[in-house]
């Protein structure tokens, strides 16, 4: 919202420079992300004068302009129609920075420089409005009062002596939408007083009540409606100094009626709308709700649905308003207008909400009456719009304000413990400083006990409602800066703490096993997500279609990521992602809401050649046993040998071939490779090889208990076997039965190499296996060595049909 | 016999001299030291010498077979290393065998750092998940329903009660649900916003929470531990400042500030002149939100406080658009 320093003077003084009031504001909560000196903004603008008009030689659209700026006559070639002789003028110099550049679509500034355009020398510029930043007319020429001195800096003919604050309101000070609201801040600033203009107001012997009904038909929705009539109203252009006011916040100009309306809107945050009174049937006035599937034509000439919850102004025979929203263009002030019937009206706040979201229409009403609304202000507001429309225009101002008010608001009481103050604050106040505080905000003392002093809350402020607000209202006033920093940390351990977790401890050993870390987006495309068969999560208000499901694995993010990385030419990638994937499911999940199923997954991905290029190294690409060797690496490090390799059916697109993973029986996830098509689909034409595991499964079967197991005190024994097998027996199943055969004696087995070829036959293979033999109460001598591996050769000759082959 | 051996010595020490080449010395050991060369032979002559001589004729034979090895072991290793001084020594400027690096994210050791000073002030780490009830996210929060507080976050809805967490605040919610206090909880996690996505937001993005409920806990040590966390993570004698805000969950609400660290508050782009950056928000923990969980709260107080991963990050690395941090280029990754 942007404040203007001018305006404010007029409720209270302000013994600050401009940037220290913007950082003190700031320190109280209302934010001023930025401000503005238009006399700085004007520097180089000045007023000037047409004294000459020629067609320039070289362009139908142009003309030249010899322009009269007090000290000197400039020439400058001007592209607007409007230009004429004797017209006073806003001339930007040279070196002038122009605030917004018509040909520019973002309409950023420029600094104005000397030009020759079309052959002629240009030496400044006549500006529009919008190139001043004061309007939005970009068709010709700002013209100003032929009363203007010519010579007169513009900053100084436009009083834009001003300091233009932009302030970011919160949600919950409604009250701060107006000038006297940051008015009464800054009396909290400086103790002077904030107080609004006395208004005076020649009111004719014709009473209002005669010549309107109002009747409210939802007392709960519209909790006031005080409304003012005036006859004899000409409707035409405000006065300068109103346009430019309003100007200066950003608000345009309309005409005398609607700024008026506006000046108070911004003046006392109370939203105001004017009805053309002789085009309200009945001249009556009755708030009630739209029906369902009702049509409207709001203002802004757009037609908009209604619902049977929407809060509408209606005449004698037609709604004429959305309440607190927007008027209907079917009442509109107009040049014909005569007579115009003042609303000054107060709704509820959630109804205004629901109604503004309904809709789609935010409107500088709305925005304020969802806040929340000073209730008090309705009748002040009505009497100011109507003594500033009578001392614009001479119109009649009928008698009385007919102020329906049903429910009249009590003042709110809240009750504040000093002793609670400092419990929450941390602060030593005293009762006299509390209530010291109090009084800056206007909030008075209504009675004094001991500890407790009870408070009357003005009725603007909607947010004070109990203690804790109170509270927030003393650490303001007091500073925060005041209140002490405590740095002496105490440590609590009569609970553990939880730090790291077991997951922190498989990401350190991916990345010390040379994976980078990402990280993906967990919204994805409605494709991506149902690459796999699980039940995607979708999104009911996607902000685009690439992000309107949430993902139920971490594959497609990753293929995306290896798809982004080859085309930047990094081919060799390793990665890993830790993060929740999502599916909707029946069963309900421990800590999931009800419906949904979230699960925390590990993924591995390689791709392309295994190690950087090297003279000393075999350049190759990676296959599925060197992500096999990352899992085993991985699972034997984190689950010892708690886990088997199983055959797996994907049953998605996603996987050609692999294996799946089980943990002490429970299934943790698989490894494979990516098929053709969806490789393709990612444009990676290389293999990329991935495993997903879910990480509570591999965590929940991590050694976490780790007990130290006697070193073997005897020597190990290493016997080599090759056998001679069928070319189709998995390798699996003559380890399995080595392993099986051996017991415990047999610590490990080792495949170390293998042979298909000529020498072995066709359709058969060898295998040849290092056996370590490891007794654990004695030293092994060469004969048992020798008869218990003959004892293995034996099980897997019979087992797998093999055949030894010596050595 | 022994004027034999010491010609044959002498023809031997002689030819001995004269090899350069590996061929020249093999041509001398067969000649000499073969088991039928020269020498070899002159031990078959001694089977014929009468008994008496033998031992002595036998010790001179042997001390030449003995002296000859020696001289031949001595020029063969002579010969080796005139050769070797001709051949360059290993060259250790050769490029090692290379082996992958891995890295943690960015986001992942920002995140670790923040836990870690947390976790020096008694924190534990409580996590929730990212599809939540309005109830948690909200309601429970103290967002009343058509409020316009329900506007500072723009939300994902999955269906009209569950959607997808604006906050990491939720599980504030769930902790206080599940234990009594003290609380002393840190809470990180992936948020979602229905935002426009730009360099400067993102739909899916990460912050950590705090919270800290017990009795006696004031604003005071609100200030104390966020001020300690500001000096462990940006520097000791940071500047700091804390600001009245509005969150509907606590009250009173701040933001903290502390001295930009690239201009040292002298205004630069990074605080977009300011001299000061915003890091965190942080507040009272709202006695609605106690109520809520059935907290007592005439006797216990806490402070709740969230930070933007992405944003702290980016201000610590110099990261201009958010961004990046999704788009795990590989050359980007590496450099963390
Ligand atoms: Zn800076």
């Amino acid at each position: 919202m942007k404040v203007s320093l001018n305006w404010l003077k007029d409720y209270v003084q302000i013994p600050l420079k401009p940037a220290d009031l913007a950082e003190r504001l700031s320190m109280l909560g209302l934010e001023v992300e930025s401000f503005e000196d238009l006399a700085r903004k004007f520097d180089k603008f000045i007023v000037g004068e047409v004294v000459e008009k020629r067609k320039h030689p070289n362009a139908d659209k142009l003309t030249l302009c010899r322009v009269d700026v007090g000290r000197e006559k400039l020439d400058i070639v001007c592209g607007a129609p409007n230009v004429a002789e004797g017209q006073k003028v806003a001339v930007a110099l040279v070196g002038a920075t122009i605030p917004r550049n018509q040909h520019d679509p973002e309409g950023g500034p420029f600094v104005l420089e000397r030009a020759k355009i079309r052959g002629l020398e240009s030496n400044g510029m006549i500006c529009s409005e919008y190139e001043m930043g004061l309007g939005d007319d970009t068709e010709g020429i700002m013209l100003l009062e032929p009363s203007a001195r010519v010579g007169m800096p513009l900053a100084k003919h436009l009083h834009a002596a001003d300091i233009i604050y932009d302030v970011e309101v919160t949600a919950n000070r409604g009250d701060w939408l107006s000038h006297i609201g940051v008015a009464r801040e800054i009396q909290v600033i400086t103790g002077k007083r904030a107080v609004l203009p006395k208004v005076k107001i020649a009111q004719s012997r014709v009473s209002a009540r005669k010549h309107a009904t109002i009747r409210i038909a939802d007392a709960r929705k519209c909790r006031r409606y005080s409304s003012r009539i005036l006859r004899n109203v000409r409707v035409g252009t405000s006065p300068r100094w109103l346009q430019d006011r309003l100007s200066s916040v950003g608000i345009r100009p309309i005409n005398n009626i609607v700024d008026v309306t506006n000046y108070v809107l911004i003046e006392t945050g109370q939203p105001l709308h004017a009805f053309d009174y002789d085009t309200l049937a009945g001249h009556a006035i009755i708030v009630k709700c739209a029906q369902d599937g009702d049509r409207f034509v709001t203002l802004d000439g757009k037609e908009r649905m209604l619902n049977s919850d929407i809060l509408m102004i209606c005449d004698g025979e037609r709604p004429v308003a959305i309440a607190g929203v927007m008027g209907g263009a079917n009442t509109e002030i107009s040049e014909q207008t005569t007579a115009v019937l003042l609303e000054s009206a107060n709704f509820e706040q959630g109804s205004i909400r629901r109604a503004s979201k309904f809709l789609g229409l935010a409107t500088d009403a709305s925005q304020r009456f969802e806040r929340g609304v000073d209730i008090e202000m309705t009748v002040f507001a009505a009497n100011r719009a109507a003594q500033l429309i009578q001392e614009l225009t001479g119109a009649e101002v009928l008698q009385g304000v007919i102020d329906v008010y049903p429910v009249r608001a009590k003042p709110r009481r809240i009750s504040l413990r000093v002793s609670r103050t400092n419990a929450v604050l941390g602060t030593a106040c005293t009762q006299q400083q509390v209530i010291g505080f109090m009084k800056r905000l206007n909030i008075r003392p209504s009675s004094v006990r001991k500890d407790t002093v009870v408070f009357d809350v003005p009725s603007y402020r909607y947010d004070l409602a109990e203690e804790i607000d109170l509270i927030e209202e003393v650490a303001r006033v007091y500073g925060y800066d005041n209140i002490e920093t405590k740095t002496s940390a105490s440590v609590d351990f009569s609970k553990p703490i939880f730090f790291t977790s077991p997951v922190d401890e498989v990401r350190s050993y991916l990345i010390g096993a040379g994976f980078n870390e990402i990280l993906t987006d967990s919204l994805q495309d409605h494709e991506s997500g149902y690459l796999t068969q699980e039940r995607a999560v979708e999104v009911l208000n996607p902000v685009s279609s690439e992000a309107s499901v949430l993902r139920t694995s971490l594959i497609p993010g990753a293929l995306r990521v290896v798809q982004n990385n080859r085309s930047r030419g990094q081919n060799d990638l390793r990665l890993f992602e830790i993060g929740s994937v999502f599916d909707v499911r029946d069963e309900r999940l421990r800590e999931s809401v009800e419906g949904y199923g979230e699960e925390e997954r590990l993924l591995l991905v390689i791709s392309g050649r295994v190690h950087a290029m090297h003279y000393a190294l075999v350049e190759r690409q990676v296959d599925f046993l060197d992500l096999k060797g990352e899992v085993e690496a991985l699972l034997s490090k984190f689950c010892l040998d708690k886990y088997r390799f199983i055959s797996y059916d994907s049953g998605s697109a996603l996987i050609d071939s692999g294996l799946a993973v089980e943990i002490n029986g429970s299934y943790a996830g698989f490894l494979g490779k990516i098929s053709k098509s969806i490789a393709e689909r990612f444009d990676i034409e290389d293999d990329v090889l991935v495993s997903e595991f879910k990480t509570a499964v591999i965590l929940k079967e991590s050694i976490t208990e780790k007990k130290l197991r006697a070193l073997p005190r005897f020597p190990s024994v290493r016997r080599d076997l090759a056998f001679i097998v069928e070319a189709t027996v998995p390798q699996e199943r003559i380890e399995a039965v080595i392993r099986g055969t051996g017991g415990g004696l047999v610590t490990q087995v080792r495949l170390f190499d293998l042979y298909v070829g000529g020498q072995v036959g066709a359709g058969k293979k060898s295998l040849a296996y290092a056996l370590e033999l490891q007794p654990l109460d004695r030293t092994l001598t060469d004969r048992e060595a020798d008869e218990f591996v003959g004892h293995i050769v034996r099980q897997v000759e019979l087992a797998c049909g093999a055949k030894l082959r010596s050595l | 016999m022994t004027e034999r051996i010491e010609n044959i010595r002498r023809e031997f020490t002689e030819e001995l001299s004269r090899v350069s080449s590996d061929s020249e010395l093999e041509q001398v050991r067969i000649k000499y030291l073969a088991r039928n060369g020269l020498i070899g032979a002159l031990f078959d002559d001694l089977r014929s010498l009468p008994a008496a001589e033998k031992p002595a004729v036998g010790k001179m034979l042997n001390d030449l077979k003995r002296q000859a090895q020696q001289a031949f072991d001595d020029k063969r290793s002579t010969l080796e290393q005139s050769r070797g001084s001709r051949e360059p020594a290993p060259d250790l400027t050769l490029p090692g065998r290379p082996r992958p690096t891995g890295t943690k994210h960015p986001l992942t050791q920002t995140m670790d750092e923040i836990k870690r000073i947390f976790a020096g002030m008694g924190f534990s780490v409580a996590i929730g998940p990212e599809i939540e009830t309005d109830y948690n996210n909200f309601e429970a929060l103290n967002f009343p329903k058509d409020h316009p507080a329900r506007d500072m976050q723009d939300t994902f809805f999955i269906s009209k009660n569950v959607l997808l967490r604006t906050h990491t605040s939720p599980v504030q919610i769930r902790t206080m649900q599940r234990q009594k206090p003290p609380v002393r909880e840190i809470m990180p996690g992936r948020v979602y916003r229905n935002e426009a996505v730009s360099a400067r937001s993102l739909v899916s993005f990460h912050q950590i929470e705090g919270l800290y409920v017990d009795r006696g806990v004031t604003f005071s040590d609100l200030k104390g531990t966020l001020v300690a966390f500001a000096r462990q993570f940006y520097s000791i004698d940071v500047k700091y400042k804390f600001r009245p805000t509005f969150f509907p969950f606590t009250e009173p609400s701040a933001d903290m500030y502390i001295s930009c660290f690239l201009c040292a508050g002298g205004g630069c782009r990074m605080c977009k002149f300011a001299g000061w950056l915003e890091i965190l928000g942080s507040g009272m923990v709202h006695p609605h939100v106690l109520q809520n969980v059935g907290y007592d709260t005439e006797k216990y107080t806490g402070f709740a406080f969230g930070m933007g991963i992405e944003r702290i990050a980016s201000l610590r690395y110099g990261i201009d658009d958010l961004r990046m941090f999704y788009d795990n280029d590989v050359r980007f990754l590496r450099q963390f």
